[in-house]
C-alpha cells in the first residue's frame, strides 16, 4: 500500500479500498480541475452560447439565433479591417524589435564600464504600464508642446507642426514608435540571457578556423539561442496581437478606425456598445484564428516538443 | 356693496384654503422637504457626473438636503461614458443599486424603453411641481422631458454650444475697416458659416501665430455635436422618414464636412485632435477671436469663481472684461447633453428620490445652483435667464443671460433615437477619419451605409417610430 492510499485508508475507512493508486489521484486533482473548468471552461461556454443569441444593450434576446452573428462578422469590413492592422502592426514591430533587441544584446554582452547601469536603464519601458507609456507619448507627439516636434524643429531649422496623432501620414509612426520604445527592451533582456549562453568554446574554435564573424553569428550563435529566440518573438507577437494600450491611449483606433486592433474594436463593441453578442461572436473567430497561428508556429520553430 | 362681502369672504376662504393645501401653500422647494421629512434616516443613491459636476451634490446640495430632511445623499461618480452603460447595466440586474439618476436627454428612449426610468408624471401632480415646469425654458421643457408623452426626467442643466467673441478685436476701429475693405460687410459675430470662415480668416491671416482666427473642439465623443448642427442649419436631415434611410451621406453632409475641413486652416495647428480643455485654454490665453463652447467660460472668462480650489486648474482669464456672447452662425445651437434628473424604476425609495430631485429642480434651489461656480450646471429656467442675483455676478453676465435666453429658444436637440450611441460612434468616425486625410463623401457615405445597418439591426420600424417621436419635437430641426 503506497502512502497516498495510507492517508486516504485513513481519511476515508474502508470505502477507499476499492480506489487505485491511479484513481485516488484523480481525486485529489479534482478540485483543482474543477476550479479551472469554473474559472476557464465556464465562461468560454458561456460566450459561445451567447455568439448564437442577440443580446445586445437594447435588449437580452435569448431565444436562438442561428449563425445571424457570424454572418454579420464576416460581412464587417471594419472587424476585418482591425484584424488586419493588428496583423500589419505585428508585422512591422516584431521585426524591428527584434533587430534593435538584437543590436542592443550584442552591444551590451561584453563587459564594460557601466554596463549594468545601461541593462537597468534600457529595461525601465518595459516595466511602465503600456496605458501609461502611451499617455505619455501622446504628450510627447502634441503638437504645440511635445518635445518630439521640438526636436524636429531644431534639425529643420523652422517650427515643425506635425499633427502626429490625428494625421493618417505619421500615425502608425506614431503608434509604431511607442509600440517599440517600450518593448524592444524586452527583446533586448531575453536575446541577452540567450547570447550569454552560447558556448565560447564553439564561437572561439570557429574564429581559430578563420569564419567570419557574421558567418559565426548566423551559423553559430542564432541557432545555439533559437530556442530562446522562438519563445521571445512568440510572446511579443501574443502582445503585438492584443495590442490594446498603446492605441486606446494614443488615438482611440482614429482617425477614424485608421488604427483601430481587434482588441480595440473588440471593446468598442463590447464594453461601449454592449453589442454583448457580436462581440462574443467576433472573440471566438479571432480565438479560433488565433489559436491556428499559435499552433503552426510552434510546429514551425519546433519548441512545442 | 352687498356683494362685497362675499366676495371678500370668498377671497379670504380662497387664500385660507391655499394656505392650508400642500400643493400651494408653499414653494415647491418647501413641499419637498415636507413631503420628504418621512423618509429621514434613509440614504438615496444618487448617480452623477464624476469630476467637477459631483461638487454640487457633495459639497452644496447633497449637505443642505440631508440637514433639512434628515435623508443622507451618498453621491455615486460616474465619469460621463460610463454613465449610461452603468445605468443599464444595474436596471439589468435589477440591482436597485441607484435611487436618483442623471440621464444625458439623448439616452432617455433607450434607458426609458428598457423600463430602467420611473414615469414622473404621478409623483408631480403628487407634489404640486406641474406648474414650476413651465418655468424651464421651452427647449428644454417641450423636448427633452418625455418619452411616448410621459416624463420621465426633469430638465436640470441648461447645456448649450454658444459663440464666445472677443469684443475688444471685433470692436478694433482698424480690425473694422480692415475686415470691410477685404470681406465687403461689416465685421460682427458671424450668422453664417461663410461669414465665420472670413472672421476666422481675417484675424488668422492679420494675427497669427499669437492669435487665431477660432478654434472649436474636434475631438471623438463631441465633434458630432458641432456636425449634426451644422449639417441641421444648412438643411440636412438625418434620415427619410419613410424609408428610415440615413441621409448623412448626402451633398449636404458632404459640403458641410469639407467647410469644417476647410477652416482648419485658419484656426491653431493641431486642431483637429483638441478637446473641450484644449480650446478653453487657448481661449483664456487670448489666443482667439472666436470659438464655440458650453456656458461655462462665460462664466470663467469674466473670472467668476475661478479663485475657488476646485478650478484651480484653470488657467488665468487673459479676456476678462473683453468677451461677447453670440449664437453660432445659423443662429440654432446644438444642446450638446445637458442632464435630466430622474428617478430609477428598481428604486426602492422611488418617493424620496423624485422629492430630492423636485427640491433640486425648483426654482429656488436650482437657481442656487447655477450659481455655483465649479459644478458646471448651466441655467435652464427663464427665471435663471432674469434673475437679478445672477446678472450682478459679473458686469456683461446681463448679455451672458440673454444669449443663453436666446439659445434656449431656438437650440437643437441631440440626435436622440434608439441605440443612438452607436449612430454618434460611426458618424464621428466618419468626421475624425476625414480630419485625418480620408476623402469626405467616402467616408460619410460609409457612415451612412453603418447607420443603415443599425437601422436594420434595431429594426426599422422600433426605430421609425423612435425617431418621428423625436422629429416630431419643436428643436428637432431649426423652423425655417
Amino acid at each position: 500500500m503506497t502512502v497516498s492510499t495510507k492517508i486516504a485508508a485513513g481519511l476515508f475507512g474502508k470505502r477507499v479500498d476499492a480506489f487505485t493508486d491511479r484513481n485516488f489521484k484523480y481525486l485529489l486533482i479534482a478540485p483543482a480541475i474543477f476550479i479551472l473548468l469554473l474559472i476557464g471552461i465556464f465562461p468560454l461556454i458561456n460566450l459561445v452560447v451567447a455568439s448564437f443569441q442577440d443580446i445586445t444593450i437594447l435588449g437580452e434576446d435569448k431565444s436562438f439565433q442561428g449563425l445571424l452573428n457570424y454572418k454579420r462578422l464576416f460581412s464587417d469590413a471594419r472587424m476585418w479591417e482591425s484584424l488586419l492592422h493588428t496583423v500589419l502592426f505585428m508585422a512591422v514591430a516584431l521585426p524591428i524589435e527584434l533587430l534593435l533587441g538584437t543590436v542592443m544584446a550584442l552591444l551590451l554582452l561584453e563587459k564594460m564600464w557601466g554596463r549594468q547601469i545601461f541593462i537597468a536603464l534600457l529595461i525601465i519601458p518595459t516595466v511602465i504600464a503600456p496605458i501609461v507609456a502611451g499617455a505619455t507619448w501622446r504628450l510627447m507627439f502634441d503638437n504645440r508642446f511635445g518635445p518630439i516636434n521640438q526636436v524636429l524643429g531644431w534639425f529643420k531649422g523652422e517650427p515643425v507642426n506635425i499633427v502626429w496623432i490625428v494625421n493618417s501620414s505619421y500615425v502608425w509612426a506614431a503608434i509604431l514608435a511607442t509600440e517599440v520604445w517600450q518593448w524592444t527592451p524586452f527583446m533586448f533582456l531575453i536575446l541577452l540571457a540567450g547570447f550569454s549562453n552560447v558556448d565560447r568554446t564553439q564561437v572561439e574554435a570557429a574564429q581559430i578556423d578563420g569564419a567570419s564573424n557574421l558567418r559565426i553569428f548566423f551559423k553559430i550563435v542564432i541557432p545555439a539561442i533559437r530556442p530562446v529566440l522562438a519563445i521571445a518573438l512568440l510572446i511579443r507577437a501574443l502582445d503585438l496581437f492584443r495590442l490594446f494600450d498603446i492605441v486606446w491611449a494614443l488615438t482611440r483606433g482614429g482617425p477614424g478606425t485608421m488604427t483601430e486592433t481587434i482588441s480595440t474594436f473588440t471593446y468598442v463593441k463590447g464594453f461601449e456598445q454592449f453589442d454583448t453578442s457580436y462581440t462574443s461572436a467576433v472573440a471566438i473567430v479571432v480565438v479560433v484564428l488565433l489559436s491556428i497561428a499559435v499552433i503552426f508556429a510552434l510546429r514551425r520553430v519546433e519548441i512545442a516538443r | 356693496m352687498r356683494l362685497k362681502v362675499p366676495l371678500a369672504g370668498l377671497l379670504a376662504a380662497g387664500l385660507l384654503f391655499a394656505a392650508g393645501s400642500p400643493a400651494t401653500a408653499q414653494s415647491a422647494a418647501d413641499r419637498a422637504v415636507e413631503a420628504a421629512k418621512k423618509y429621514a434616516g434613509t440614504t438615496l443613491n444618487i448617480t452623477w457626473e464624476a469630476g467637477l459636476q459631483s461638487l454640487d451634490p457633495l459639497n452644496f446640495s447633497g449637505p443642505m438636503w440631508e440637514e433639512l430632511t434628515g435623508i443622507k445623499i451618498n453621491v455615486i461618480e460616474i465619469p460621463i461614458n460610463e454613465l449610461f452603460t452603468k445605468t443599464l447595466a444595474e436596471h439589468r440586474a435589477r440591482t436597485g443599486a441607484f435611487d436618483m439618476l442623471n440621464v444625458v436627454p439623448a439616452w432617455m428612449p433607450d434607458l426609458a424603453a428598457a423600463g430602467a426610468l420611473e414615469p414622473l408624471d404621478d409623483f408631480i401632480d403628487k407634489f404640486g411641481y406641474r406648474d414650476e415646469l413651465q418655468d424651464i425654458a421651452p427647449v428644454y421643457r417641450d423636448n427633452q422631458m418625455t418619452f411616448r408623452g410621459k416624463i420621465y426626467g426633469l430638465p436640470d442643466d441648461g447645456d448649450v454650444l454658444i459663440m464666445y467673441y472677443r469684443k475688444d478685436l471685433f470692436g478694433d476701429p482698424a480690425n473694422q475697416s480692415a475686415f470691410k475693405s477685404r470681406f465687403g460687410y461689416d465685421l460682427a459675430p458671424p450668422t453664417t458659416w461663410a461669414q465665420f470662415r472670413d472672421i476666422s480668416q481675417y484675424f488668422t491671416e492679420k494675427f497669427a501665430p499669437d492669435l487665431y482666427g477660432s478654434a472649436m473642439m474636434r475631438s471623438a465623443g463631441l465633434i458630432h455635436y458641432f456636425y449634426e448642427e451644422r449639417f441641421r442649419v444648412e438643411g440636412g436631415k438625418f434620415f427619410d422618414a419613410d424609408t428610415m434611410k440615413a441621409q448623412i451621406g448626402n451633398d449636404i453632409a458632404v459640403s458641410v464636412l469639407e467647410g469644417m475641413i476647410d477652416e482648419h486652416q485658419f484656426m491653431p495647428p493641431g486642431v483637429e485632435g483638441w478637446g473641450p480643455i484644449e480650446v478653453l485654454n487657448a481661449w483664456l490665453a487670448g489666443d482667439l477671436a472666436m470659438m464655440g463652447w458650453w456656458p461655462p467660460p462665460g462664466r470663467w472668462s469674466a473670472g467668476y469663481g475661478t479663485d475657488t480650489d476646485a478650478l484651480s486648474w484653470l488657467p488665468k482669464s487673459k479676456v476678462a472684461g473683453k468677451v461677447g456672447y453670440a449664437l453660432p452662425p445659423g443662429g440654432t445651437p446644438q444642446l450638446a447633453a445637458g442632464f435630466l434628473l430622474s428617478v430609477s424604476a428598481d428604486s426602492k425609495n422611488k418617493e424620496a428620490a423624485y422629492l430630492f430631485a423636485q427640491w433640486l429642480n425648483s426654482k429656488e434651489i436650482s437657481l442656487k445652483r447655477v450659481q455655483l461656480p465649479f459644478a458646471l450646471r448651466d441655467p435652464f429656467r427663464i427665471s435663471h435667464f432674469e434673475s437679478a442675483e445672477y446678472k450682478a455676478l459679473w458686469p456683461a453676465a446681463s448679455d451672458y443671460l440673454a444669449t443663453l435666453k436666446s439659445a434656449a429658444e431656438s437650440g437643437l436637440l441631440d440626435l436622440s433615437i434608439r441605440n443612438t450611441f452607436a449612430y454618434e460612434d460611426a458618424l464621428t468616425r466618419a468626421i475624425t477619419a476625414s480630419f485625418g486625410g480620408a476623402d469626405p463623401r467616402e467616408a460619410l457615405n460609409k457612415a451612412a451605409k453603418e447607420w443603415d445597418d443599425i437601422t436594420k439591426r434595431v429594426g426599422v420600424e422600433k426605430q421609425r417610430e423612435a425617431y418621428l417621436d423625436w422629429a416630431s419635437k419643436p428643436n428637432a430641426y431649426p423652423k425655417r
